[in-house]
């Protein structure tokens, strides 16, 4: 019946993908409540409707499976049975057999090959079926493998989710739309908002309008604005589906090791764009396994510390000044300094006897060539090394950062800006360019005091902006476009920042404050630096967004003479 | 000035080069581009500048909303600039890539001619030339209406991944 209706396979495969998911959650929240009531039901609910679409759709083998679980879990509900570590795990092992049974429908209709998985789901329903006859023998006691007994990884407690989900509320509801069709609708708003303003812009418009009629454009220009927001904001989903896929990569890294690993989690309900949220899913993997794998200790070393026995990773997020923040956190051993500088002189980063500070040594492991597969462990499998993981970061527009303490443990600071879709910005302009600087990185503006300016080899190269001392770079020159030729006591200098450091860009003129849309210059355009897109602006022209970070670096790599700093401080560790 | 072609690539390719072509000229040189490629032809229009990039590559243009790059074939081909005339146009070409999503790019040309209909028998090898070439991607000579139409391979003039041609130029 799937075959002769791709849509309804498509919306089967969805649904049930959710579902496993959901389920996935709750088990491990199970593994520490195991008589809880509530979350047996989140797990059986969701089974017994995927058996019944399985059925009704005659997708026989996930049928059968799901039926295997099902009767386990009402053993489980009923009372009957109490999950214990075998349970746990033989449900896990279903989910994962069912995803990729799942998974490989789309695939198999469309005539290819899938993986089969056939022969080990018979193996489990055998070991389903056992523990679940010995639920349904007649005696007092429910049966079950003792959950207090070998109880190696703790599923984390996740003290902030509400014991409903929203999805549960009265009057919530979801509906499911095709990706594809939310970003034409968000092209089109975009569109709509540009042309809106093209023609708000006309003088003719202007001088033909009396009263009523400005104020119905007006109407329509603040309908327009809300409709924008509407849309962008469906573009936007919590960070917690992505949190919650690390609880299992944890659960099974730390049992593979045979390290005690506990995930703590928070923030989970501050919303990124959805693209940033699919992007951020394997850095984020990454860098847990790399607290396992180099972090985390095994019991007996952490006891010997005078640690508890069981580590601790922690992931948190939150918004902060246009920007979201999430940090990956272990209380581990910390980065092992020497170590790390002996790996890098043996592999040729770093001059042999050469002395780094502490913070250098940090951003060693996220040179390319640090990490090769002599080192990849088997926890680590299919790790790549971190400088894969800035690089995804930094093409999300973010950055990643690091900071550790020998003995106590290491952080990961991840900043990703809250959506890839929009950015307010000031536009400036330079020659006949306009550009947009993002607000987020703007501190100030002012007009250069000619006095304030300091010139080295006779071009203007400093300002003093109150006390420090700042790099100062015209836009045009930068950019190698046609200078106005005015001096710097007629321009305007645009202060911004970025990690820490700081740069007086001098521009021709500011033009006002905007909400831009972001628009990827595309693959032909990835190599530019000090460029983060392209805004489209309310004439329908282009207006370059400018990245504040890369502007630095650029203008430090044009060296000191070019108000540049030497090279150390740049990109220090925070 | 005649810009010397680079030498054939295999006479195999001839096969595959007879259909519908959309012409266009840059100064009295005429070149042809496969309908298939051009997903559309504009007026020219304000291009917004993109540093760090080869000078044959303009900037960018807002093309209902989606920015796409602008190259200038001239430039391309080292021939001397001329000022935009309003027959000037943007031909907007689809340039295969690695993922097999196009990569849609502007050309900027001093004029559109015409579509033609290319029948094997008006096709002919580019002749062999001498070292020193700098057009890469002509791949054979149309000869229809009594003058020759140098036919493009569009992916080869401006590379694959255009930003590998803006990377190794700029270095």
């Amino acid at each position: 019946m799937l075959r002769a209706d791709p849509e309804l396979a498509s919306m089967f495969v969805a649904e049930a993908l959710d579902h496993l998911g959901t389920i996935e959650a709750s088990i491990l929240k199970l593994e520490s409540s195991p008589r809880d009531a509530q979350l047996l039901n989140d797990i059986f609910r969701p089974f017994h409707t995927i058996k019944g679409n399985a059925g009704a759709l005659g997708v026989g083998r996930v049928q059968q499976l799901a039926h295997t679980v099902e009767t386990l879990l009402d053993h489980c509900r009923s009372g009957r049975l109490t999950p214990g570590p075998h349970e746990i795990d033989a449900v896990l092992k279903a989910v994962d057999l069912l995803t990729t049974m799942i998974q490989d429908i789309g695939p198999r209709l469309g005539g290819g090959e899938g993986r089969d998985v056939w022969p080990a789901s018979l193996v489990l329903m055998d070991a389903i079926q056992a523990l679940s006859a010995a639920a349904a023998s007649p005696g007092g006691e429910p049966r079950g493998t003792d959950p207090h007994q070998e109880r190696p990884t703790q599923a984390p407690a996740l003290p902030e989710e509400p014991r409903r989900r929203a999805e549960d509320q009265p009057g919530h509801h979801a509906v499911r739309v095709d990706t594809r069709k939310l970003d034409t609708l968000i092209d089109m708003v975009g569109e709509l908002v540009v042309a809106q303003s093209i023609l708000y812009g006309h003088p003719a418009w202007q001088a033909a309008l009396d009263e009523r009629a400005a104020r119905q454009l007006a109407q329509l220009r603040r309908i327009t604005g809300d409709l924008q927001r509407t849309a962008m904001s469906m573009r936007m989903v919590p960070i917690r589906s992505t949190f919650q896929k690390m609880a299992r990569l944890v659960r099974d890294l730390g049992k593979q090791a045979g390290k005690q690993v506990e995930l703590v989690f928070s923030g989970g309900e501050t919303e990124l764009d959805r693209k940033v949220v699919e992007e951020i899913t394997d850095p984020l993997m990454h860098m847990i396994r790399n607290s396992l794998d180099h972090g985390i200790e095994r019991p007996e070393e952490r006891m010997r510390a005078g640690k508890p026995p069981t580590g601790r990773v922690e992931l948190t997020a939150s918004h902060e000044a246009g920007n979201i923040a999430i940090t990956v956190a272990d209380d581990g051993r910390g980065l092992q300094l020497a170590r790390i500088l002996e790996k890098a002189v043996e592999r040729g980063l770093v001059p042999e006897g050469a002395s780094l500070t502490p913070q250098e040594i940090h951003q060693l492991i996220f040179k390319p060539g640090f990490s090769t597969a002599v080192e990849v462990t088997a926890i680590s499998g299919r790790g790549v090394g971190m400088d894969v993981v800035r690089r995804n970061i930094e093409s999300l527009r973010g950055r990643v950062d690091i900071s550790s303490t020998p003995g106590e443990g290491t952080r990961f600071q991840i900043k990703l800006p809250l959506t890839l879709a929009i950015v307010e910005g000031l536009l400036v302009a330079a020659g006949d360019q306009r550009y947009v600087v993002p607000t987020f990185a703007v501190r100030e503006s002012l007009r250069p005091a000619p006095g304030d300016v300091h010139h080295v080899q006779g071009a203007p190269r400093m300002i003093r902006v109150r006390d420090s001392l700042l790099p100062l770079v015209r836009l045009s020159d930068l950019f190698g476009i046609g200078a106005s030729g005015l001096s710097p006591a007629e321009m305007t200098a645009v202060v911004i920042e970025d990690d820490g450091r700081r740069l007086a860009l001098l521009v021709d003129r500011l033009l006002g404050k905007q909400e831009v849309v972001v628009k990827s210059l595309g693959s032909a355009f990835r190599h530019v630096r000090g460029v983060a897109g392209g805004a489209i602006l309310g004439d329908g022209l282009v207006g370059l967004i400018l990245d504040a970070g890369g502007v630095m670096d650029l203008t430090d790599e044009r060296g000191p003479e070019y108000g540049g700093r030497p090279s150390p401080q740049r990109r220090a560790a925070a | 000035m005649m810009q010397q072609p680079d030498g054939a690539r295999g006479g195999g390719r001839l096969e595959a080069l007879p259909g519908k072509y959309l012409a266009f000229t840059l100064g009295n040189e005429e070149y042809a581009l496969p309908v298939l490629r051009v997903r559309e032809i504009i007026r020219m229009m304000e291009i917004t500048a993109v540093p760090q990039v080869p000078r044959y590559i303009r900037g960018v243009i807002n093309l209902r909303g989606k920015v796409i790059p602008v190259a200038d074939l001239r430039a391309r081909f080292d021939l001397d600039e001329q000022a935009y005339t309003e027959r000037t146009a943007i031909i907007v070409a689809e340039l295969a890539q690695a993922d097999g999503v196009p990569l849609l790019m502007g050309v900027v040309v001093d004029a559109v001619s015409e579509v033609l209909n290319i029948g094997g028998k008006d096709l002919e090898e580019t002749p062999q030339f001498g070292a020193g070439v700098k057009t890469d991607g002509i791949v054979g000579m149309a000869k229809s209406r009594g003058r020759v139409t140098m036919i493009l391979d569009i992916d080869r003039v401006f590379g694959g991944d255009v930003a590998e041609n803006g990377r190794s130029a700029v270095a």
